[in-house]
């Protein structure tokens, strides 16, 4: 190296020979320096130092340093240990009752009274609220509005309202669920009104009862999510049997991942050449999109389908035949092993949400019908995947038509629907779908919160757990905007408003998965600092060297000189 | 009149040779633009004509990622007509650009800078080359000429470099200032140059002077004319282009190392393989590493500034980021200067031999690697080490040489004897 003649280079003579005229003895001794080229050494070496120490120095420390972005652990382990925020669920119930508002009033807090009682969940509280009655508008009593009496049609966060309707005949009091509309028809006969000296009549406590039998499944749920976060939370939650929470685990191990987006495939696979075409596109349109539009404030969905013929399931199941009822039955076993994932093309994944297939399978009329064994059913699902329904061909059609109509998927498309409603976690009673649906609105809003929450948990510990990692801008501004959307939606959760809550929770969820999976922070994790020498030794140590051992011979001559000169 | 007849004829044979290779070979120009050993991303030609372009359509050339070059360049060359379709201004340019190189070349030859220095007098003083044998040796260096044919805009650097040197071996120092103002404008690294050859400067005007300057006020009105120089330049670039973004584009891309294209120095296979986390780290080692020889080499060469300016320039076709055969040839043609110092030199024939054997073998591995694929980018790395342990060998050979030199001087009863270090 050129560097090491420049700093060190002084030439000096080999053993001179005797017949040298300058050597004083034979020994072989080198003259001494002048005190020039001593200096000139000397200079050499600290410019050499110099630009190691004021320039080397800080570039080292400059472009080896870690950014490491302040987080606020102290806010994240909070919101990891629910010390944050209590979720509550107060649900607000409207009644509508054709009857004086002084009456009504006096029904509705009997009723809240006894709801109260019944209620051992004090996070999910249902109160009750006085609504127009429209139908009676024009009735000769005057209604009274108050303050308390809101419109029911404008207001999306009011879970249910309940009707009061006068009958004359029939059994009293009974009630009626709207399938399709969150709406609870109470029939009463005239006596059963409470007059205003006596409390606790009978109506007020069987229309609490019935709330509370309606909202019992809710409650369990959401009491299953509580029990399942860390913190304080133990007197809030109310007691669950062993069997409840075994069902409530089943159910959840079913369900998919909370995503925004699904994709759904259709699929019809067929082991011969019909039916070759299905007319999914209208029963899609007729069976499926009411469902999916029902749900469009909590997910949204996109479908492709397919048609593969000569596709059959996998070999290795052998349907057997059984005599008694005439039909080809598959065993339990074989359920799992049915789908021939080598040679159906069932994408795992299209685009970023998660995919769920539907498989129906048209089995070939020598192997039909084709049932479970079990239960003689011809659907199953797959957990977290999809389902699986086998339309058998009906012996009516002879022909063996070579388009599946409409009408023939409609068995099947009710299936796929009941099948979805599984995985996506909702609720399987009431009888009453809006109810079903707004209770997966809390129930998703606060496990997002609670997922969200620990995964910033998650990011405090490994922050602390691993000092050698670096922490971009990034994760510090998504945590940021992680902790405010979950604060917006802890407050919108308590005021009651769910669907902003789930929006809120949502923004929050991808945001901590965001700052959590971030890609410059995993790239020093498995990166030890022993390896550090391995990669500073073979350049340095080589310029280091010269530059060192200069350095250390200055210093002893140096002390060497001082120490003469004091003995002297 | 026999110096002058020289002269034409060397001048004359260089540019005849020139635009003959110009001519009859048409594509060779742009064979050789495309080499890597020639033309880097910072000089090549055809990223020139790039850049041209954009500037020539009102886009900002630095816009496209393609030109690393300075802004000025831009208008000096949209003067001359489309090269694609009238190469002839521009080999001309080229060609003249080589000649002036040349006869700076002869100027620092004819100071005698390089042999009686005004703190030096060295022993072998009479072994000397002419300065129109140095010329020739810089006319007609198959390096200098492959540089020119390829136009490569390193032969600017070249010779900014080379005015400087002869301007300060003649004591010039304005004109020394800006020639080298403009060098380090167009390559950066020429600014290590300034404090050898201001000591340079500072000696030949002290040697002509009666009583010599004040050196602190010499060097601070000198450092300052650098700076004010340097600063009008990059100001004007920036008229030019209308925002400072040119210089991430100009002096960031030699800084940081963006473009990882092969060359014949040591940077890019060492970074092609560098963790990401240790580039900008590694990146700041490497240039303290060229930035480090220059205060080192200075105070110890003390009394040969133009020694160790010449060596500087060996260290910088070793050493910088985007090196090529023509910082290389600029080392090379400096070296006749000294020709007092060859019979000192230990290993010419070993250093000699391993620059023919890089010179031949590189293309042919690159070859290999690039074009045939039975090899892969060691071989070329490997042919690129060769080449700079020869180059190695020779700095070093030479900077022995020139100390032991110095101490035949200091120690003239010891001339010819086995030396050793210690």
């Amino acid at each position: 190296m050129a560097e090491t003649d420049g700093a060190t280079a002084s030439v000096e003579p080999l053993s001179t020979p005797s017949t040298d005229a300058t050597s004083v003895s034979a020994t072989a001794k080198p003259p001494p320096e002048t005190q020039e080229s001593i200096w000139l050494r000397r200079s050499v070496i600290v410019s050499f130092w110099l630009v190691v120490v004021l320039l080397g120095l800080p570039v080292w420390w400059k472009t080896t340093a870690i950014y490491r972005a302040e987080l606020p652990l102290e806010t994240m382990g909070a919101w990891a240990e629910s010390k944050v925020c209590q979720p509550a669920f107060p649900l607000k119930v409207a009644v509508e009752a054709p009857i004086p508002a002084q009456d009504a009033q006096h029904l509705l807090r009997d009723t809240q009274h006894s709801l109260d009682e019944l209620n051992d969940f004090s996070a999910h509280r249902l109160s009750l609220l006085l609504a127009d009655a429209p139908f009676v508008a024009n009735a000769s009593q005057q209604i009274v509005t108050d303050g308390i009496a809101v419109d029911v049609s404008h207001d999306e966060d009011i879970a249910l309202s309940v009707r009061l309707v006068p009958v004359e005949t029939g059994h009293t009091p009974r009630s009626l669920l709207q399938p399709y509309s969150p709406r609870l028809d109470v029939y009463y006969g005239p006596s059963q009104l409470p007059t205003a000296a006596s409390t606790g009549s009978p109506l007020a406590t069987y229309i609490a009862e019935e709330l509370h039998k309606l909202f019992g499944e809710e409650q369990a749920l959401l009491a299953h999510l509580l029990s399942k976060t860390p913190g304080p939370r133990a007197p809030v939650a109310k007691r669950l049997s062993s069997g409840i929470i075994a069902e409530l685990e089943h159910r959840s191990t079913r369900a998919l991942k909370y995503a925004p987006t699904y994709h759904l495939t259709f699929s019809l696979f067929t082991p011969i050449n019909i039916p070759s075409d299905w007319d999914i596109e209208s029963a899609l349109q007729r069976y499926m999109s009411p469902f999916l539009d029902s749900l469009t404030g909590i997910h949204n969905f996109t479908i492709d389908t397919q048609v593969q013929l000569y596709s059959g399931y996998t070999p290795t199941v052998r349907p057997e035949f059984d005599e008694q009822s005439k039909s080809w039955t598959l065993r339990k076993e074989d359920l799992s092993g049915f789908i021939n994932a080598a040679e159906w093309p069932l994408t795992p994944s299209i685009g970023a949400g998660p995919t769920v297939n539907f498989v129906l399978y048209v089995p070939d009329r020598s192997q039909s019908p084709l049932v479970v064994k079990e239960t003689g059913g011809n659907s199953w699902l797959v957990p977290q995947w999809g389902g699986v329904v086998i339309l058998n061909p009906t012996e009516a059609d002879e022909a063996a038509p070579a388009i599946m109509t409409r009408e023939a998927l409609a068995p099947a498309m009710h299936t796929f629907s009941t099948q979805l409603m599984s995985l996506l976690g909702l609720p399987q009673s009431p009888g009453c779908l809006p109810l079903r649906i707004s209770t997966l609105v809390r129930v998703r809003a606060a496990s997002l919160l609670f997922s969200a929450s620990s995964t910033l948990g998650a990011l405090a510990r490994l922050y602390n757990a691993l000092p050698s990692i670096p922490i971009p801008d990034k994760v510090a501004k998504s945590v940021d905007l992680t902790t405010e959307h979950l604060q917006l939606a802890c407050d919108s959760l308590k005021e009651g408003r769910f669907h902003s809550a789930l929006e809120h929770a949502r923004v929050a969820e991808a945001e901590a998965e965001k700052a959590f999976f971030e890609r410059s922070m995993v790239g020093q994790v498995y990166f030890p600092d022993e390896h550090k020498v391995a990669v500073y030794l073979p350049l340095l140590g080589p310029v280091a060297v010269p530059l060192i051992m200069a350095a250390l011979k200055e210093l002893q001559t140096t002390i060497r000189n001082f120490k003469a000169r004091r003995s002297s | 009149m026999a110096i002058d007849r020289q002269k034409a004829l060397i001048f004359g044979a260089a540019v005849a040779v020139r635009l003959l290779l110009f001519t009859t070979f048409p594509s060779l120009p742009n064979l050789l633009a495309g080499r890597v050993e020639v033309s880097t991303p910072v000089t090549s030609f055809k990223r020139l004509q790039e850049g041209l372009f954009l500037y020539k359509h009102n886009v900002s050339p630095y816009d496209g990622g393609v030109y690393y070059q300075a802004p000025l360049l831009l208008p000096l060359f949209s003067l001359l007509p489309d090269p694609s379709y009238f190469p002839f201004a521009s080999n001309v340019l080229y060609t003249a650009v080589d000649s002036l190189g040349a006869y700076a070349l002869m100027q620092i030859a004819d100071s005698m800078q390089a042999v009686t220095p005004r703190l030096f007098k060295s022993s072998r003083k009479d072994l000397r080359w002419s300065s129109v044998a140095v010329a020739a040796g810089y006319l007609f260096n198959p390096f200098t000429v492959a540089t020119c044919v390829a136009r490569s805009t390193s032969a600017l650097s070249t010779l900014f470099i080379l005015v400087a040197i002869a301007k300060a071996s003649q004591g010039a120092g304005i004109t020394f200032v800006f020639a080298l103002s403009i060098a380090s404008y167009l390559s950066m690294h020429p600014i290590l140059l300034f404090p050898p050859l201001l000591l340079l400067c500072y000696d030949v005007r002290a040697s002509k002077a009666k009583s010599a300057p004040s050196a602190s006020r010499f060097a601070v009105s000198h450092t300052a004319g650098l700076a004010a120089a340097c600063g009008l330049l990059l100001y004007l670039s920036y008229l030019l282009t209308g925002s400072w973004e040119f210089l991430q584009s100009t002096y960031g891309v030699r800084l940081l190392l963006p473009d990882l294209t092969p060359n014949v120095g040591l940077w890019w296979y060492f970074f092609i393989e560098m963790f990401d986390s240790f580039r900008e780290f590694f990146l700041g080692v490497f240039w303290l590493h060229v930035a480090s020889y220059a205060p080192g080499l200075t105070l110890r060469l003390r009394k040969q500034p133009l020694f160790a300016a010449a060596t500087l320039t060996g260290i910088f076709a070793i050493f910088t980021p985007y090196p090529s055969i023509a910082d290389a040839a600029l080392y090379l043609s400096l070296l006749p200067l000294f020709r007092h110092l060859f019979p000192l030199m230990r290993y010419s024939f070993l250093a000699a031999a391993a620059i023919l054997y890089a010179s031949f073998l590189g293309p042919a591995f690159y070859h290999l690697w690039i074009y045939a694929g039975s090899g892969n980018a060691n071989f070329f790395y490997a042919i690129t080490l060769v080449w700079s342990l020869g180059l190695s060998v020779i700095v070093g050979d030479s900077l022995y040489a020139a100390l032991r030199d110095e101490f035949d001087v200091e120690r003239p009863e010891l001339r010819g004897k086995e030396v050793k270090r210690i």
